[in-house]
């Protein structure tokens, strides 16, 4: 007895002695992983479902109305058609249509403007070609700085212009 | 012969920090997402080297499908239940003719005097549609829209 109580009053004068006591923590420990399972799902979901490319747009500007026509010099004007097949031609003024591809589209603009800084141009697209020309051409008028441009309906006297081009 | 068992060592590694950046990913991604819009039909966006970002609201969007069909829509509920009635507010596109394409435009350009005009065509539609909606945008004195494409990779 006596010995409890001893052992009593000297844990008692411990306590009362140690301010800090370390107090036995308790190991609580959570599982984690059915958590980490469903984050690591939701992120890949949302990864996957994301998007960060927003569109681009190009602008483009058309005159105000179909009757007020503007006087242009001949001489300034180039034209370009797109026949049903995609194939371009070019000519300036009155000169023959000649085919032109694609890829030499560019080098052939940058050449115009630089020679005649005046130039307009006048794209006429035949209605079975595809909206992809009419965007490919466009894009290549702004890489090549050329903001005086038309888009103007093919007319008989086109197709015949082609006609030629393809039979010389 | 005694088995000898072998003391397996027990591996533990610390989860915690790739727990963290994983919260942290998905957090980010939780924020930033973007669903994609719903649409009525495909459209395969053709490329250019155009850098103006197409602004999320106040647009009107005419698409025009491979086959040449032309569809009206906006992302604001607002105009679609003006120009389509109620129930129809909540879908992304209407196909539409021709013919009715220049009066919804101006009745929703009355409804928000900001909006802007978007053509969206899909890179193998024909031209025609695309110069009919053209000449259509030009005689209801919409003389500035915006052409969607995709950016060009170089």
């Amino acid at each position: 007895m006596a010995a409890v109580e001893t052992g009593e009053s000297k844990s008692a004068a411990r306590k009362a002695g140690k301010k800090h006591i370390k107090k036995h923590r308790l190991g609580v420990s959570i599982n984690m992983t059915p958590m980490v399972d469903v984050i690591l799902l939701l992120l890949t979901f949302f990864m996957l479902t994301t998007y960060f490319s927003k569109p681009q747009a190009m602008e483009i500007n058309v005159p105000p109305d179909d009757k007020n026509t503007v006087e242009v010099a001949e001489s300034n004007l180039l034209t370009i058609r797109v026949a049903p097949d995609n194939t371009i031609y070019w000519n300036m003024a009155r000169e023959p249509a000649k085919q032109v591809e694609f890829a030499d589209l560019h080098a052939l603009l940058l050449e115009r403007i630089k020679s005649n800084p005046k130039l307009i141009t006048l794209l006429r697209i035949d209605r079975a070609s595809t909206y992809k020309m009419m965007v490919d051409i466009l894009d290549e008028f702004n890489l090549a700085d050329i903001t005086r441009f038309s888009l103007a309906p093919m007319q008989p006297y086109d197709v015949r212009e082609i006609q030629k081009a393809r039979a010389s | 012969m005694a088995r000898i068992k072998k003391a397996r060592i027990s591996v533990r590694i610390d989860m915690t920090p790739m727990v963290d950046v994983i919260l942290l990913l998905l957090t980010f991604f939780m924020m930033t997402t973007q669903f994609r819009p719903p649409e009525a039909v495909v459209i395969n966006l053709p490329a250019s080297h155009a850098q103006f970002k197409l602004p999320e609201s106040d647009v009107i969007i005419v698409t025009i499908s491979r086959d040449g069909r032309i569809f009206l829509g906006s992302p604001s509920q607002l105009i679609m239940a003006t120009l389509f009635g109620e129930e129809n507010k909540l879908r992304p596109e209407i196909e539409i003719t021709k013919d009715n394409l220049s009066s919804l435009l101006v009745q929703a350009r009355v409804a928000n005097p900001k909006l802007r005009t978007v053509v969206k065509g899909d890179k193998e539609a024909p031209y025609g549609p695309v110069e009919d909606v053209i000449d259509i945008l030009q005689k209801s004195k919409i003389t500035r829209f915006n052409l969607v494409t995709e950016a060009k990779k170089t």
